[in-house]
């Protein structure tokens, strides 16, 4: 029977959220195509995931070996090889996360399979396998084929796919495998944690974000003046911790924090994917921005499309205006 | 520490992109271009190498003959010397680039080579690896710290929520630079003096002894389109001090104040 692989990530004692994302689309994938669902666990003390990925899959296989510590990209590429050549499933879904980064464009090369990074969507229709990816910062996507293979590697963008809870019991398999390598050219060091800063801009009910279209330094004080006036905290996106504005406990987004507040106000940010994902959970977005194509629009429940500057101490005013 | 940077040319995406009448390629009319975020990060960490422990690099880029620009700015950042290989590869997949890429590597001396973790326009982030994979080095993506000796480079990546993870990568290796691993200089006249000094070699794909043919892609792009819009903002216009006052009134209105 032909079958879709799922590769399982997990760091230090928990699967990852990707992973369950891809479990998902992968049974609703073997579901509508007569396929099995095999999901494949590589790493120390794996077994702990065996009996929560059975509940997707049809087979788990396990790879236990105390030795591996860290992303583990390359010990997973000889394993995946190994495997991937043994039962030629038909598609291998990674999550685009900085393991899948690491792993999927070298897994495929030595495979020789086609590979295709960061969709947000796949389908497969009469054997044939066709994604979608957004490109150009969210502004187009992009839809794809495969030439045709016997096996090829999807790669999925994290926070695209929901999570579908299932209650199979795949049969759960523990295999040997001797490495034939010894990684010595790339030796694990260990994980660096974030420091806990002052501000925990998860905690907050009011989040004033900012973003590249801050344009200077300076203006992250009126957004401090409106997040104090709303008796929030101001966070931000990449590029303001890139450019060493903020430190990078304010950053929400797929590198940074996962906010939840009642309000989210973005002001001058364009909305890239790996911000979206962290301000999912907010209750009520607004955006403020230049740019009436920015992909933030696509996800705000209210927009302005003007200068922040002039727009943000107007509202500051009328704020102050209304409370009086 | 000889270092090789690949570099790329890429529409600014803060402007808008529109779909050319093919329906697979964007109208490129009235786009501005630069060079990728991320490489300018990549030609930096470079740079900051050599400084300290001498060494050469170059920058090399794929593409037509305006991807020049984007060269000429590595030479300013600080690059010895500049290849392009003449060819547009803008919408080929990866895995054609990777193999021109690497036919042009393997023949340079390099201890390090350097990618941007990702481009701007199709961001598939995964064309360095996928060259490590074919040089047959180690590799590391999305680093955000690097210290460099004789034999090996100490770096840290990035992982998800503010986790980084440190790895000794033996030498030569190739590396993915994430933005905010340095700060970009800002290029001066003396600089952009000295890259028109400097050489810019165009190489053909013969040269590397490739072809088209050698080059078949294996994924197709079918079409390009418009996000569905899911869900899109209420859109409140007027003056900003009118955009202001309905802002201040939903924020109200719901409790926020």
């Amino acid at each position: 029977m032909a079958e879709i692989l799922v590769v399982a990530e997990h760091r230090q004692q928990k699967l990852a959220d990707i992973t369950l994302q891809m479990l998902s689309k992968g049974s609703q994938l073997a579901d509508q195509s007569g396929a099995e669902l095999l999901a494949v666990v590589i790493g120390k003390n794996v077994d702990i995931y065996a009996q929560e990925l059975a509940r997707w899959a049809d087979r788990v296989i396990i790879f236990k070996k105390d030795e591996l510590e860290g992303s583990l990209a390359e010990p997973s590429q000889m394993m995946l090889s190994s495997i991937i050549k043994q039962r030629r499933p038909k598609l291998v879904l990674i999550g685009h996360s900085s393991f899948g980064m690491d792993l999927a464009p070298s897994l495929a090369i030595e495979l020789g399979v086609p590979v295709i990074t960061d969709c947000i969507d796949v389908t497969i229709v009469s054997d044939n396998i066709t994604v979608t990816r957004s490109i150009y910062n969210g502004k187009l996507n992009a839809v794809y084929t495969f030439v045709p293979s016997e096996t090829v590697i999807v790669t999925g963008r994290v926070g695209e796919f929901e999570v579908k809870e299932r209650n199979l019991r795949g049969q759960i398999e523990e295999i040997d495998y001797t490495m034939q390598e010894n990684i010595e050219y790339k030796k694990f060091e260990g994980y660096i944690e974030q420091k806990i800063g002052i501000v925990d801009i998860t905690q907050a009910d009011i989040v004033v974000s900012i973003g590249r279209g801050i344009k200077e330094k300076e203006n992250i004080e009126i957004a401090q003046e409106l997040a104090e006036l709303l008796g929030g905290v101001v966070a931000c996106s990449r590029p303001i911790v890139d450019y060493g504005w903020l430190p990078s406990e304010y950053q929400v987004g797929l590198s940074g924090k996962t906010v939840t507040p009642k309000l989210y106000l973005a002001l001058g940010i364009s909305g890239a994917f790996q911000h979206v994902v962290g301000l999912k959970g907010s209750n009520m977005v607004i955006a403020i921005n230049k740019d009436p194509r920015a992909p933030i629009f696509n996800i705000a429940d209210y927009g302005v499309v003007d200068d922040i500057y002039k727009v943000v101490p107007a509202l500051i005013q009328k704020i102050r205006e209304l409370k009086d | 520490m000889d270092v090789v940077v690949c570099i790329k040319r890429v529409p600014d995406t803060a402007d808008v992109v529109e779909i050319d009448a093919s329906g697979n390629d964007i109208e490129t009319d009235g786009l501005a271009f630069k060079i990728n975020d991320w490489d300018e990060y990549a030609l930096e960490a470079a740079v900051q190498l050599t400084e300290k422990q001498g060494g050469s690099i170059i920058a090399i880029t794929v593409g037509p003959k305006e991807w020049d620009d984007v060269l000429r700015r590595a030479l300013a950042i600080g690059a010895d010397r500049a290849i392009r290989i003449d060819q547009d590869m803008v919408t080929a997949d990866c895995y054609a680039v990777a193999k021109v890429l690497e036919a042009l590597i393997r023949n340079l001396s390099y201890d390090l080579v350097l990618f941007g973790a990702q481009s701007e326009d199709f961001g598939s982030a995964q064309l360095g690896v996928m060259v490590a994979e074919l040089l047959g080095i180690p590799h590391a993506s999305l680093v955000v710290s690097l210290q460099v000796d004789q034999t090996t480079a100490r770096i840290k990546r990035e992982l998800e929520a503010g986790t980084l993870e440190a790895y000794a990568v033996e030498l030569p290796a190739l590396l993915t630079i994430q933005t905010g691993i340095n700060q970009p200089r800002y290029i001066s006249m003396a600089g952009i003096k000295r890259a028109m000094s400097k050489e810019l070699q165009v190489i053909s794909l013969s040269d590397l002894d490739l072809t088209q043919e050698t080059l078949s892609p294996t994924v197709m792009l079918e079409k390009l389109e418009l996000p569905p819009k899911d869900k899109k903002a209420e859109l409140i216009s007027g003056s900003p001090e009118e955009s202001a006052e309905q802002l201040a009134r939903i924020l109200q209105n719901s409790g926020i104040f």
